[in-house]
Protein backbone atom coordinates (compact mmCIF):
# COMPACT_ATOMS: atom_id res chain seq x y z
CA UNK A 1 0.00 0.00 0.00
CA UNK A 2 1.06 3.54 -0.72
CA UNK A 3 -0.20 6.28 1.53
CA UNK A 4 0.17 10.05 1.49
CA UNK A 5 -0.79 11.90 4.66
CA UNK A 6 -0.83 15.68 4.69
CA UNK A 7 1.98 15.81 2.18
CA UNK A 8 3.30 19.17 1.07
CA UNK A 9 6.17 19.69 -1.33
CA UNK A 10 7.99 22.96 -1.88
CA UNK A 11 10.78 23.14 -4.41
CA UNK A 12 13.38 25.40 -2.89
CA UNK A 13 11.62 28.65 -2.11
CA UNK A 14 8.80 27.94 -4.57
CA UNK A 15 5.94 26.74 -2.38
CA UNK A 16 3.04 24.48 -3.18
CA UNK A 17 4.10 22.01 -5.85
CA UNK A 18 1.91 19.74 -3.74
CA UNK A 19 -0.44 21.03 -1.06
CA UNK A 20 -1.74 18.88 1.77
CA UNK A 21 -2.17 15.67 -0.21
CA UNK A 22 -4.03 12.77 1.46
CA UNK A 23 -4.24 9.69 -0.69
CA UNK A 24 -4.27 5.93 -0.42
CA UNK A 25 -3.37 3.56 -3.23
CA UNK A 26 -4.20 -0.06 -2.62
CA UNK A 27 -2.07 -2.96 -3.78
CA UNK A 28 -3.11 -4.39 -7.09
CA UNK A 29 -4.87 -1.26 -8.31
CA UNK A 30 -4.37 0.43 -11.63
CA UNK A 31 -4.46 4.15 -10.90
CA UNK A 32 -4.49 6.97 -13.40
CA UNK A 33 -3.14 10.36 -12.44
CA UNK A 34 -4.64 13.01 -14.66
CA UNK A 35 -4.04 16.73 -14.70
CA UNK A 36 -2.65 19.60 -16.72
CA UNK A 37 1.01 20.53 -16.98
CA UNK A 38 2.44 21.74 -13.70
CA UNK A 39 -0.38 20.26 -11.61
CA UNK A 40 2.07 18.11 -9.63
CA UNK A 41 1.75 14.64 -11.14
CA UNK A 42 5.47 14.04 -11.49
CA UNK A 43 6.09 15.47 -8.05
CA UNK A 44 3.63 13.01 -6.54
CA UNK A 45 5.25 10.09 -8.36
CA UNK A 46 8.77 11.15 -7.38
CA UNK A 47 7.67 10.99 -3.76
CA UNK A 48 6.83 7.32 -4.20
CA UNK A 49 10.33 6.28 -5.30
CA UNK A 50 11.69 8.90 -2.89
CA UNK A 51 13.55 10.89 -5.49
CA UNK A 52 12.33 13.76 -3.34
CA UNK A 53 11.08 13.70 0.25
CA UNK A 54 8.03 15.67 1.39
CA UNK A 55 8.56 19.12 2.88
CA UNK A 56 5.96 18.13 5.45
CA UNK A 57 3.72 15.13 5.96
CA UNK A 58 4.57 11.50 5.38
CA UNK A 59 4.66 9.17 2.42
CA UNK A 60 4.50 5.49 3.23
CA UNK A 61 5.38 2.96 0.54
CA UNK A 62 4.91 -0.65 1.56
CA UNK A 63 7.10 -0.99 4.67
CA UNK A 64 9.10 2.19 4.06
CA UNK A 65 8.19 5.56 5.48
CA UNK A 66 9.57 8.86 4.29
CA UNK A 67 9.53 10.02 7.88
CA UNK A 68 12.74 8.22 8.73
CA UNK A 69 14.55 6.55 5.89
CA UNK A 70 18.27 6.15 5.31
CA UNK A 71 19.83 6.60 1.86
CA UNK A 72 20.59 2.89 1.89
CA UNK A 73 16.96 2.02 2.53
CA UNK A 74 15.88 4.39 -0.25
CA UNK A 75 18.04 2.29 -2.60
CA UNK A 76 16.39 -0.89 -1.32
CA UNK A 77 12.96 0.69 -1.85
CA UNK A 78 13.83 1.70 -5.42
CA UNK A 79 14.95 -1.83 -6.22
CA UNK A 80 11.44 -2.95 -5.32
CA UNK A 81 9.69 -0.41 -7.55
CA UNK A 82 9.57 -0.30 -11.33
CA UNK A 83 9.74 3.13 -12.96
CA UNK A 84 8.89 4.16 -16.52
CA UNK A 85 9.35 7.66 -17.88
CA UNK A 86 8.29 9.79 -20.79
CA UNK A 87 11.93 10.07 -21.88
CA UNK A 88 12.55 6.33 -21.25
CA UNK A 89 15.76 6.91 -19.27
CA UNK A 90 17.61 4.16 -21.08
CA UNK A 91 21.39 4.17 -21.20
CA UNK A 92 21.70 5.02 -24.85
CA UNK A 93 25.16 3.61 -25.52
CA UNK A 94 24.35 0.24 -23.98
CA UNK A 95 22.64 -2.67 -25.67
CA UNK A 96 18.99 -3.49 -25.12
CA UNK A 97 20.10 -6.54 -23.18
CA UNK A 98 22.39 -4.57 -20.87
CA UNK A 99 19.72 -1.98 -20.18
CA UNK A 100 17.23 -4.59 -19.05
CA UNK A 101 19.96 -6.40 -17.11
CA UNK A 102 20.93 -3.28 -15.18
CA UNK A 103 18.50 -3.67 -12.23
CA UNK A 104 19.57 -7.31 -11.94
CA UNK A 105 23.26 -6.37 -11.97
CA UNK A 106 22.57 -3.76 -9.30
CA UNK A 107 20.88 -6.44 -7.22
CA UNK A 108 24.00 -8.58 -7.60
CA UNK A 109 22.43 -11.56 -9.36
CA UNK A 110 24.51 -14.23 -11.03
CA UNK A 111 25.24 -14.01 -14.73
CA UNK A 112 23.48 -17.21 -15.73
CA UNK A 113 20.31 -16.16 -13.99
CA UNK A 114 20.46 -12.66 -15.48
CA UNK A 115 20.77 -13.97 -19.03
CA UNK A 116 17.75 -16.24 -18.66
CA UNK A 117 15.62 -13.61 -16.98
CA UNK A 118 16.46 -10.80 -19.43
CA UNK A 119 15.57 -13.01 -22.40
CA UNK A 120 12.20 -13.82 -20.83
CA UNK A 121 11.50 -10.16 -20.16
CA UNK A 122 12.48 -9.08 -23.67
CA UNK A 123 10.30 -11.80 -25.08
CA UNK A 124 7.36 -10.50 -23.05
CA UNK A 125 7.66 -7.02 -24.55
CA UNK A 126 8.39 -8.50 -27.97
CA UNK A 127 11.94 -7.10 -28.15
CA UNK A 128 14.01 -10.28 -27.95
CA UNK A 129 15.08 -9.97 -31.59
CA UNK A 130 16.78 -6.64 -30.77
CA UNK A 131 18.66 -7.70 -27.65
CA UNK A 132 22.08 -6.90 -29.10
CA UNK A 133 21.05 -3.60 -30.63
CA UNK A 134 22.25 -0.39 -29.02
CA UNK A 135 19.41 1.42 -27.24
CA UNK A 136 20.03 4.62 -29.22
CA UNK A 137 19.09 2.90 -32.47
CA UNK A 138 15.57 1.93 -31.37
CA UNK A 139 12.34 3.64 -32.31
CA UNK A 140 10.61 5.51 -29.51
CA UNK A 141 7.94 2.84 -29.10
CA UNK A 142 10.62 0.16 -28.89
CA UNK A 143 12.54 2.18 -26.34
CA UNK A 144 9.52 2.37 -24.09
CA UNK A 145 8.96 -1.36 -24.38
CA UNK A 146 12.56 -1.97 -23.34
CA UNK A 147 12.08 0.46 -20.45
CA UNK A 148 9.01 -1.47 -19.35
CA UNK A 149 10.94 -4.74 -19.51
CA UNK A 150 13.59 -3.15 -17.30
CA UNK A 151 10.94 -1.93 -14.86
CA UNK A 152 9.55 -5.46 -14.69
CA UNK A 153 12.93 -7.12 -14.16
CA UNK A 154 12.77 -7.27 -10.39
CA UNK A 155 9.12 -8.27 -10.35
CA UNK A 156 8.22 -5.10 -8.40
CA UNK A 157 5.04 -4.75 -6.39
CA UNK A 158 4.32 -1.45 -8.12
CA UNK A 159 5.14 0.16 -11.45
CA UNK A 160 5.22 3.92 -11.66
CA UNK A 161 4.78 5.34 -15.13
CA UNK A 162 5.16 9.09 -15.58
CA UNK A 163 3.57 9.94 -18.92
CA UNK A 164 4.91 6.79 -20.54
CA UNK A 165 3.15 7.59 -23.81
CA UNK A 166 4.04 11.28 -23.87
CA UNK A 167 6.48 10.90 -26.77
CA UNK A 168 4.71 8.10 -28.62
CA UNK A 169 2.30 7.96 -31.51
CA UNK A 170 -1.16 6.47 -31.17
CA UNK A 171 -0.26 2.90 -32.01
CA UNK A 172 2.82 2.80 -29.81
CA UNK A 173 0.84 4.41 -27.00
CA UNK A 174 -1.85 1.74 -27.18
CA UNK A 175 0.86 -0.89 -27.23
CA UNK A 176 2.45 0.53 -24.05
CA UNK A 177 -0.90 0.83 -22.28
CA UNK A 178 -1.81 -2.76 -23.07
CA UNK A 179 1.59 -3.88 -21.79
CA UNK A 180 0.95 -2.06 -18.52
CA UNK A 181 -2.53 -3.58 -18.36
CA UNK A 182 -1.06 -7.03 -18.78
CA UNK A 183 1.40 -6.37 -15.99
CA UNK A 184 -1.48 -5.21 -13.83
CA UNK A 185 -3.42 -8.36 -14.56
CA UNK A 186 -0.51 -10.34 -13.17
CA UNK A 187 -0.98 -8.64 -9.82
CA UNK A 188 1.37 -5.66 -9.95
CA UNK A 189 0.03 -2.23 -9.01
CA UNK A 190 0.37 0.38 -11.72
CA UNK A 191 0.30 4.13 -11.22
CA UNK A 192 0.31 6.06 -14.45
CA UNK A 193 0.35 9.80 -14.93
CA UNK A 194 -0.90 11.04 -18.24
CA UNK A 195 -2.51 13.89 -20.07
CA UNK A 196 -3.51 11.68 -22.92
CA UNK A 197 -7.20 11.55 -22.08
CA UNK A 198 -8.09 9.94 -25.38
CA UNK A 199 -5.90 6.96 -24.58
CA UNK A 200 -7.46 6.17 -21.23
CA UNK A 201 -11.01 7.43 -21.59
CA UNK A 202 -12.53 3.97 -22.03
CA UNK A 203 -10.56 2.30 -19.26
CA UNK A 204 -12.29 1.28 -16.02
CA UNK A 205 -9.39 2.30 -13.72
CA UNK A 206 -9.41 4.63 -10.78
CA UNK A 207 -8.75 8.22 -11.83
CA UNK A 208 -7.21 10.85 -9.67
CA UNK A 209 -7.50 14.36 -11.01
CA UNK A 210 -4.91 16.89 -10.01
CA UNK A 211 -4.81 20.61 -10.43
CA UNK A 212 -2.47 23.19 -9.00
CA UNK A 213 -0.80 20.85 -6.54
CA UNK A 214 -4.02 19.47 -5.18
CA UNK A 215 -6.22 16.42 -5.73
CA UNK A 216 -9.68 17.40 -6.89
CA UNK A 217 -12.54 15.86 -4.92
CA UNK A 218 -14.56 13.36 -6.97
CA UNK A 219 -17.55 15.67 -7.31
CA UNK A 220 -15.36 18.48 -8.61
CA UNK A 221 -13.65 16.19 -11.05
CA UNK A 222 -15.09 18.09 -13.95
CA UNK A 223 -13.79 21.49 -13.09
CA UNK A 224 -13.79 23.93 -15.98
CA UNK A 225 -10.19 23.12 -16.68
CA UNK A 226 -10.71 19.38 -16.74
CA UNK A 227 -13.83 19.82 -18.81
CA UNK A 228 -11.73 21.66 -21.30
CA UNK A 229 -9.11 18.88 -21.32
CA UNK A 230 -11.76 16.26 -21.79
CA UNK A 231 -13.51 18.24 -24.46
CA UNK A 232 -10.29 18.77 -26.38
CA UNK A 233 -9.49 15.09 -26.11
CA UNK A 234 -12.92 14.11 -27.34
CA UNK A 235 -12.65 16.45 -30.29
CA UNK A 236 -9.39 14.90 -31.49
CA UNK B 1 28.28 -9.95 -12.77
CA UNK B 2 28.56 -6.77 -10.74
CA UNK B 3 32.31 -7.13 -10.95
CA UNK B 4 32.27 -7.46 -14.74
CA UNK B 5 29.90 -4.56 -15.00
CA UNK B 6 32.28 -2.39 -12.99
CA UNK B 7 35.28 -3.46 -15.06
CA UNK B 8 33.46 -2.81 -18.31
CA UNK B 9 32.47 0.63 -17.11
CA UNK B 10 36.04 1.31 -16.05
CA UNK B 11 37.47 0.48 -19.46
CA UNK B 12 34.65 2.31 -21.14
CA UNK B 13 35.58 5.42 -19.14
CA UNK B 14 39.26 5.03 -19.96
CA UNK B 15 38.57 4.67 -23.65
CA UNK B 16 36.08 7.51 -23.76
CA UNK B 17 38.53 9.94 -22.10
CA UNK B 18 41.61 8.50 -23.77
CA UNK B 19 43.37 11.78 -24.51
CA UNK B 20 43.37 13.13 -20.93
CA UNK B 21 44.02 9.59 -19.72
CA UNK B 22 47.19 9.37 -21.80
CA UNK B 23 48.37 12.74 -20.47
CA UNK B 24 47.66 11.59 -16.92
CA UNK B 25 49.41 8.26 -17.37
CA UNK B 26 52.51 9.98 -18.76
CA UNK B 27 52.59 12.42 -15.87
CA UNK B 28 52.29 9.59 -13.37
CA UNK B 29 55.05 7.75 -15.21
CA UNK B 30 57.40 10.75 -15.16
CA UNK B 31 56.70 11.51 -11.51
CA UNK B 32 57.30 7.91 -10.44
CA UNK B 33 60.45 7.66 -12.54
CA UNK B 34 61.89 10.81 -11.03
CA UNK B 35 60.92 9.72 -7.55
CA UNK B 36 62.55 6.31 -7.83
CA UNK B 37 65.59 7.60 -9.73
CA UNK B 38 66.07 10.31 -7.13
CA UNK B 39 65.84 7.76 -4.39
CA UNK B 40 68.36 5.50 -6.10
CA UNK B 41 70.84 8.22 -6.97
CA UNK B 42 70.84 9.68 -3.50
CA UNK B 43 71.08 6.18 -2.06
CA UNK B 44 74.16 5.51 -4.21
CA UNK B 45 75.72 8.87 -3.39
CA UNK B 46 75.16 8.40 0.32
CA UNK B 47 76.73 4.99 0.03
CA UNK B 48 79.77 6.49 -1.64
CA UNK B 49 79.94 9.25 0.91
CA UNK B 50 79.86 6.99 3.92
CA UNK B 51 82.41 4.70 2.25
CA UNK B 52 84.72 7.63 1.72
CA UNK B 53 84.17 8.92 5.20
CA UNK B 54 84.84 5.63 6.90
CA UNK B 55 88.05 5.22 4.93
CA UNK B 56 89.12 8.74 5.60
CA UNK B 57 92.45 9.03 7.35
CA UNK B 58 94.12 12.10 8.68
CA UNK B 59 97.82 12.13 7.98
CA UNK B 60 99.99 13.90 10.50
CA UNK B 61 103.52 14.56 9.25
CA UNK B 62 106.17 15.34 11.80
CA UNK B 63 109.23 17.51 11.48
CA UNK B 64 111.79 15.35 9.57
CA UNK B 65 114.40 16.19 12.19
CA UNK B 66 112.49 14.49 15.00
CA UNK B 67 113.71 11.23 16.45
CA UNK B 68 111.45 8.22 17.04
CA UNK B 69 111.50 8.93 20.75
CA UNK B 70 110.25 12.45 20.28
CA UNK B 71 107.63 11.10 17.87
CA UNK B 72 106.44 8.65 20.51
CA UNK B 73 105.93 11.57 22.88
CA UNK B 74 103.72 13.30 20.29
CA UNK B 75 101.78 10.07 19.82
CA UNK B 76 101.14 10.00 23.58
CA UNK B 77 99.83 13.53 23.31
CA UNK B 78 97.55 12.62 20.41
CA UNK B 79 96.21 9.62 22.26
CA UNK B 80 94.64 12.04 24.73
CA UNK B 81 91.98 12.84 22.10
CA UNK B 82 88.86 10.82 22.85
CA UNK B 83 87.68 11.49 19.28
CA UNK B 84 90.34 9.24 17.78
CA UNK B 85 89.53 5.67 16.92
CA UNK B 86 93.09 4.58 16.30
CA UNK B 87 96.53 5.86 15.46
CA UNK B 88 99.00 4.10 13.23
CA UNK B 89 102.62 4.96 13.67
CA UNK B 90 104.53 5.14 10.37
CA UNK B 91 108.24 5.10 10.77
CA UNK B 92 110.66 6.45 8.17
CA UNK B 93 111.21 2.84 6.98
CA UNK B 94 107.54 2.06 6.67
CA UNK B 95 107.05 5.32 4.77
CA UNK B 96 109.79 4.26 2.38
CA UNK B 97 108.10 0.87 1.92
CA UNK B 98 104.82 2.56 1.16
CA UNK B 99 106.60 4.84 -1.31
CA UNK B 100 108.10 1.82 -3.05
CA UNK B 101 104.76 0.12 -3.23
CA UNK B 102 103.07 3.14 -4.70
CA UNK B 103 105.73 4.38 -7.08
CA UNK B 104 107.71 1.20 -7.72
CA UNK B 105 111.04 2.79 -6.91
CA UNK B 106 113.23 2.79 -3.89
CA UNK B 107 113.51 6.27 -2.47
CA UNK B 108 116.98 5.45 -1.15
CA UNK B 109 118.13 4.75 -4.68
CA UNK B 110 116.95 8.14 -5.87
CA UNK B 111 118.21 10.17 -2.95
CA UNK B 112 121.03 9.02 -0.81
CA UNK B 113 119.19 9.12 2.42
CA UNK B 114 115.53 8.65 3.39
CA UNK B 115 113.93 12.12 3.41
CA UNK B 116 110.50 10.87 4.41
CA UNK B 117 109.32 12.11 7.80
CA UNK B 118 107.76 10.06 10.55
CA UNK B 119 103.98 10.30 10.35
CA UNK B 120 100.78 9.09 11.93
CA UNK B 121 97.67 7.84 10.21
CA UNK B 122 94.73 8.80 12.35
CA UNK B 123 91.23 7.48 11.98
CA UNK B 124 88.56 9.42 13.86
CA UNK B 125 85.51 7.91 15.47
CA UNK B 126 82.68 7.81 12.86
CA UNK B 127 80.63 10.48 14.57
CA UNK B 128 83.55 12.95 14.24
CA UNK B 129 84.06 12.23 10.55
CA UNK B 130 82.68 15.50 9.33
CA UNK B 131 84.38 18.53 7.80
CA UNK B 132 83.62 20.84 10.72
CA UNK B 133 85.39 18.81 13.34
CA UNK B 134 88.19 17.77 11.02
CA UNK B 135 89.29 21.29 10.29
CA UNK B 136 89.25 22.05 14.03
CA UNK B 137 91.27 18.91 14.71
CA UNK B 138 93.73 19.84 11.98
CA UNK B 139 94.29 23.25 13.53
CA UNK B 140 94.78 21.86 17.00
CA UNK B 141 97.19 19.16 15.91
CA UNK B 142 99.19 21.51 13.72
CA UNK B 143 99.78 23.72 16.79
CA UNK B 144 101.58 20.87 18.59
CA UNK B 145 105.30 21.55 18.38
CA UNK B 146 107.11 19.02 16.22
CA UNK B 147 104.09 18.56 13.94
CA UNK B 148 104.85 19.79 10.48
CA UNK B 149 101.62 19.31 8.55
CA UNK B 150 98.16 17.70 8.82
CA UNK B 151 96.44 16.39 5.64
CA UNK B 152 93.10 14.95 4.83
CA UNK B 153 91.11 14.68 1.59
CA UNK B 154 88.16 16.80 2.57
CA UNK B 155 87.67 18.48 -0.78
CA UNK B 156 86.26 15.36 -2.45
CA UNK B 157 83.86 14.73 0.38
CA UNK B 158 82.63 18.28 0.51
CA UNK B 159 82.07 18.28 -3.24
CA UNK B 160 80.16 15.03 -3.07
CA UNK B 161 78.05 16.32 -0.22
CA UNK B 162 77.23 19.45 -2.20
CA UNK B 163 76.24 17.42 -5.25
CA UNK B 164 74.05 15.11 -3.21
CA UNK B 165 72.32 18.04 -1.61
CA UNK B 166 71.78 19.83 -4.93
CA UNK B 167 70.30 16.71 -6.50
CA UNK B 168 68.02 16.17 -3.53
CA UNK B 169 66.78 19.74 -3.36
CA UNK B 170 66.11 20.17 -7.07
CA UNK B 171 64.65 16.68 -7.29
CA UNK B 172 62.25 17.30 -4.46
CA UNK B 173 61.26 20.61 -6.00
CA UNK B 174 60.47 18.98 -9.35
CA UNK B 175 58.73 16.16 -7.55
CA UNK B 176 56.43 18.49 -5.64
CA UNK B 177 55.36 20.11 -8.89
CA UNK B 178 54.82 16.71 -10.50
CA UNK B 179 52.81 15.35 -7.58
CA UNK B 180 50.65 18.42 -7.81
CA UNK B 181 50.20 17.99 -11.57
CA UNK B 182 49.52 14.29 -11.15
CA UNK B 183 46.80 14.94 -8.61
CA UNK B 184 45.24 17.60 -10.82
CA UNK B 185 45.26 15.40 -13.93
CA UNK B 186 43.88 12.29 -12.22
CA UNK B 187 41.07 14.33 -10.72
CA UNK B 188 40.46 15.90 -14.11
CA UNK B 189 39.97 12.56 -15.89
CA UNK B 190 37.65 11.38 -13.13
CA UNK B 191 35.69 14.61 -13.39
CA UNK B 192 35.37 14.27 -17.17
CA UNK B 193 34.27 10.65 -16.87
CA UNK B 194 31.69 11.40 -14.19
CA UNK B 195 30.38 14.27 -16.25
CA UNK B 196 30.16 12.15 -19.40
CA UNK B 197 28.29 9.49 -17.44
CA UNK B 198 25.99 11.85 -15.55
CA UNK B 199 22.86 10.54 -17.21
CA UNK B 200 23.82 6.95 -16.60
CA UNK B 201 24.56 7.74 -12.96
CA UNK B 202 21.19 9.42 -12.63
CA UNK B 203 19.45 6.36 -14.12
CA UNK B 204 21.37 3.96 -11.91
CA UNK B 205 20.36 5.96 -8.86
CA UNK B 206 16.71 5.77 -9.84
CA UNK B 207 17.15 2.01 -10.14
CA UNK B 208 18.52 1.91 -6.59
CA UNK B 209 22.24 1.45 -7.23
CA UNK B 210 24.42 2.04 -4.17
CA UNK B 211 27.39 4.36 -3.92
CA UNK B 212 29.82 1.47 -4.28
CA UNK B 213 28.53 0.41 -7.69
CA UNK B 214 28.25 3.98 -8.94
CA UNK B 215 31.68 5.14 -7.78
CA UNK B 216 33.77 2.01 -8.26
CA UNK B 217 34.32 2.36 -12.04
CA UNK B 218 35.75 5.85 -11.52
CA UNK B 219 37.93 4.78 -8.61
CA UNK B 220 39.28 1.90 -10.67
CA UNK B 221 39.81 4.29 -13.56
CA UNK B 222 42.24 6.25 -11.39
CA UNK B 223 43.89 3.07 -10.11
CA UNK B 224 44.31 1.83 -13.67
CA UNK B 225 45.95 5.08 -14.72
CA UNK B 226 48.35 4.63 -11.81
CA UNK B 227 48.99 1.01 -12.79
CA UNK B 228 49.87 1.87 -16.40
CA UNK B 229 51.95 4.84 -15.26
CA UNK B 230 53.77 2.46 -12.91
CA UNK B 231 54.41 -0.14 -15.61
CA UNK B 232 55.81 2.48 -18.00
CA UNK B 233 57.92 3.96 -15.24
CA UNK B 234 59.36 0.58 -14.21
CA UNK B 235 60.18 -0.22 -17.83
CA UNK B 236 61.88 3.13 -18.29
CA UNK B 237 63.84 2.79 -15.07
CA UNK B 238 65.07 -0.67 -15.94
CA UNK B 239 66.19 0.44 -19.40
CA UNK B 240 67.98 3.37 -17.78
CA UNK B 241 69.58 0.98 -15.32
CA UNK B 242 70.96 -1.25 -18.03
CA UNK B 243 72.29 1.79 -19.86
CA UNK B 244 73.85 3.42 -16.80
CA UNK B 245 75.16 0.21 -15.32
CA UNK B 246 77.09 -0.54 -18.46
CA UNK B 247 78.81 2.84 -18.41
CA UNK B 248 79.33 3.36 -14.67
CA UNK B 249 80.39 1.01 -11.99
CA UNK B 250 78.92 3.34 -9.40
CA UNK B 251 75.41 1.97 -9.85
CA UNK B 252 75.09 -1.64 -8.91
CA UNK B 253 72.14 -3.54 -10.23
CA UNK B 254 70.73 -7.01 -10.05
CA UNK B 255 67.54 -8.92 -10.60
CA UNK B 256 66.73 -8.10 -7.03
CA UNK B 257 66.85 -4.38 -7.84
CA UNK B 258 64.51 -4.92 -10.79
CA UNK B 259 62.03 -6.71 -8.62
CA UNK B 260 62.11 -3.84 -6.16
CA UNK B 261 61.60 -1.30 -8.95
CA UNK B 262 58.51 -3.18 -10.11
CA UNK B 263 57.16 -3.41 -6.59
CA UNK B 264 57.74 0.27 -5.82
CA UNK B 265 56.47 1.79 -9.07
CA UNK B 266 53.41 -0.43 -9.33
CA UNK B 267 52.32 -0.13 -5.73
CA UNK B 268 52.99 3.60 -5.63
CA UNK B 269 51.22 4.17 -8.95
CA UNK B 270 48.14 2.17 -8.01
CA UNK B 271 48.01 3.71 -4.56
CA UNK B 272 48.24 7.27 -5.86
CA UNK B 273 45.63 6.65 -8.56
CA UNK B 274 43.30 4.86 -6.18
CA UNK B 275 43.48 7.38 -3.38
CA UNK B 276 43.20 10.42 -5.64
CA UNK B 277 40.17 9.10 -7.51
CA UNK B 278 38.52 7.67 -4.41
CA UNK B 279 39.00 10.98 -2.68
CA UNK B 280 37.38 13.04 -5.44
CA UNK B 281 34.72 10.91 -7.13
CA UNK B 282 32.11 11.48 -4.41
CA UNK B 283 32.45 15.22 -4.77
CA UNK B 284 32.04 15.13 -8.56
CA UNK B 285 29.01 12.83 -8.38
CA UNK B 286 27.33 15.00 -5.79
CA UNK B 287 28.07 18.12 -7.81
CA UNK B 288 26.05 16.79 -10.74
CA UNK B 289 23.03 16.25 -8.57
CA UNK B 290 23.18 19.42 -6.56
CA UNK B 291 22.60 21.37 -9.79
CA UNK B 292 19.36 19.52 -10.44
N1 LIG C 1 12.92 20.63 -9.82
C1 LIG C 1 11.98 21.61 -9.66
N2 LIG C 1 12.35 22.80 -9.15
C2 LIG C 1 11.44 23.78 -8.99
N3 LIG C 1 10.15 23.66 -9.30
C3 LIG C 1 9.71 22.50 -9.82
C4 LIG C 1 10.61 21.41 -10.03
N4 LIG C 1 9.92 20.37 -10.55
C5 LIG C 1 8.65 20.80 -10.65
N5 LIG C 1 8.51 22.07 -10.22
C6 LIG C 1 7.28 22.84 -10.16
O1 LIG C 1 6.36 22.11 -9.37
C7 LIG C 1 5.06 22.15 -9.96
C8 LIG C 1 4.59 20.74 -10.24
O2 LIG C 1 5.44 20.17 -11.23
P1 LIG C 1 5.29 18.69 -11.78
O3 LIG C 1 6.46 18.42 -12.63
O4 LIG C 1 5.03 17.80 -10.64
O5 LIG C 1 3.98 18.81 -12.67
P2 LIG C 1 3.40 17.75 -13.71
O6 LIG C 1 1.97 17.61 -13.37
O7 LIG C 1 4.23 16.55 -13.73
O8 LIG C 1 3.55 18.53 -15.06
P3 LIG C 1 3.83 17.93 -16.53
O9 LIG C 1 2.53 17.42 -17.02
O10 LIG C 1 4.31 19.11 -17.30
O11 LIG C 1 4.85 16.87 -16.37
C9 LIG C 1 5.19 23.00 -11.21
O12 LIG C 1 4.77 24.30 -10.88
C10 LIG C 1 6.66 22.99 -11.53
O13 LIG C 1 7.04 24.21 -12.10
MG1 LIG D 1 5.43 15.56 -15.18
Amino acid sequence: MIQFSQVTVNYGYVPGALKDINLQLRDGDFTLLIGPTGSGKSTLLRLIYMDILPSSGTVTVDKWSSYRISPRQINVLRRNIGVVFQDFKLIENMSVFDNVALPLVIEGYRRKYIIRLVRLLLDEVNMLQSERQQASTLSLGEKQRVAIARAMAKNPFVIIADEPTGNLDREASRNVLSLLERIHQNGTSVIMATHDYELIKDTPYRRIYMENGQILPPDRTFSPLNQRINLLADLQ
Amino acid sequence: MKFFFILRQTFNNLWRERTPVVATVLTICIALTILIALFEVSWALYGQLSDLKSNLVIEVYLDPALSEKQAAAIQKQLEQYHTIERIRFISKETAADIFREEFGENIRDILDENPLPISFEIRLLPEYNHPGYMSLFKKQVESISGVDEVHYRHAVIEKLEQITEAIMVSGIFVLIILVFAMNLLIRNTIKLSVYAKRRQIEIMKILGAGNMLIRMPFILEGAFEGLIGGILSATGLIIMHKFIASSFTLVTYSLHTYKLIWVYTLSLGILIGLLTSAGSVGKFVNKIFSKK
